[in-house]
């Protein structure tokens, strides 16, 4: 797999923005959700539970995108199993 | 008296653990049998997606029962790739783990975010007929624009040429028509193996990875409406609903069964002719009825 440094910081970032996301799903209804937030509508109790599931799906996956790339690079890897 | 009668229940539990698995829509039959027979069964009711739950819960199990040896040593892939950061070229049960988890995010999201518009919207009889004849034509397409999988196969082993052949890009790709069996009459099956043989995967290949995308999907929609099996929403349809579970879990372990040898030397074409002919059909009488 291609590592891509410059990724690391920017997939962390959006990894635990999506994660503190799921909270807010869970812990608010749709109505007192912030405006931009998908799900937001205007006076319902309704809780967004399966948006905060996915929410948290996409911020795990980022956060191990992010883990992945903090790995050795293939070269250095082939050099190590060749020692 | 009982929302769904016992006998109803094992006819709907018997087709949907083969339509599960077999490239023809599960739920496109669920909502076109109980259309065709004149059953008193509404595809949005509370106590019908309560049955359903528990007939793709038993399927979902199946499925794992199946393929247990095999979902081992993908989580020990995973594991290893977890622990060295990496994914070996040489280790494709960490390849092939990690395709899946790739190819199930995407179908994951569309489903929890859009299942219930697209359901309230589409979930007719005549709606699931269309869509049942367009998977017959999705899978005809397949067929024809297929990439030819090499005559002459470089890996002994079917998880080693999927790793080998399938790239992540190509799995959000094939994870993403997966969404498409939202779509009453529609086949997540079908949508998969034509991923898969568009993707250069030979039938084998493409029904293996199709089976495997299929238990963390079907079971995770299970377990997230676990709870209204258990809950008011099942009273009434527990009973029907166990005797409906039993019945996918026979017919899906013999589909399975019967389908990972179909797929060695056959094609999909089978079932496209099958849904192509079944959907007109169903439109033509629902048009007249």
């Amino acid at each position: 797999m291609t590592k891509r440094p410059a990724l690391i910081a920017p997939a962390i970032i959006a990894g635990v923005l999506l994660v503190a996301l799921v909270a807010l799903y869970f812990a608010d209804s749709a109505g007192a959700l912030p405006s931009f937030i998908p799900g937001h509508q205007t006076g319902s109790g309704h809780h967004h539970i399966k948006h905060g599931i996915a929410a948290g799906l996409l911020g795990i996956a980022c956060l191990i995108f992010a883990w992945f790339q903090t790995g050795p690079t293939d070269r250095g890897h082939d050099a190590a199993r060749a020692r | 008296m009982h929302l769904i009668s016992y006998g109803q229940a094992l006819v709907l539990g018997l087709m949907q653990g083969a339509t599960e698995l077999f490239p023809v829509s599960s739920l496109g039959h669920s909502v076109i049998l109980p259309g065709l027979r004149g059953w008193n069964i509404h595809q949005n009711d509370d106590y019908f997606l309560t049955f359903l739950v528990a007939t793709h819960l038993a399927t979902a199990l199946v499925l794992l029962a199946f393929f247990w040896r095999d979902w081992v040593r993908i989580v020990a892939g995973l594991g290893r790739s977890l622990r060295d950061r990496q994914i070996d070229t040489d280790d494709a049960d960490a390849k092939l783990g990690w395709l899946l988890v790739v190819a199930t995010i995407p179908a994951g999201i569309i489903g929890l975010t859009l299942e219930s518009a697209l359901r309230s919207v589409f979930a007719s009889p005549t709606s699931a007929s269309i869509f049942l004849f367009c998977n017959g034509l999705m899978l005809f397409a397949a067929e024809r624009l297929r990439h030819h999988a090499p005559v002459r196969q470089t890996s002994r082993y079917s998880d080693e040429r999927i790793a080998r052949h399938v790239g992540f890009r190509e799995s959000v790709w094939v994870g993403t028509a997966q969404a498409i069996a939202l779509l009453p009459g529609f086949s997540r099956s079908g949508a998969t193996m034509s991923g898969g043989l568009l993707v250069g995967l030979s039938n084998e290949d493409a029904a293996r990875f199709s089976f495997l995308l299929a238990t963390p999907i079907i079971g995770a929609a299970a377990a997230l409406k676990l709870p209204e099996l258990l809950g008011s929403s099942g009273a009434g349809v527990r009973g029907p609903a166990l005797v409906g579970a039993a019945a996918a879990a026979v017919t899906a372990y013999l589909s399975v069964r019967f389908l990972v040898r179909f797929f060695q030397t056959n094609r999909l074409t089978p079932f496209a002719v099958y849904c192509t002919v079944a959907g007109a059909l169903c439109v033509a009488v629902f048009a007249l009825t």
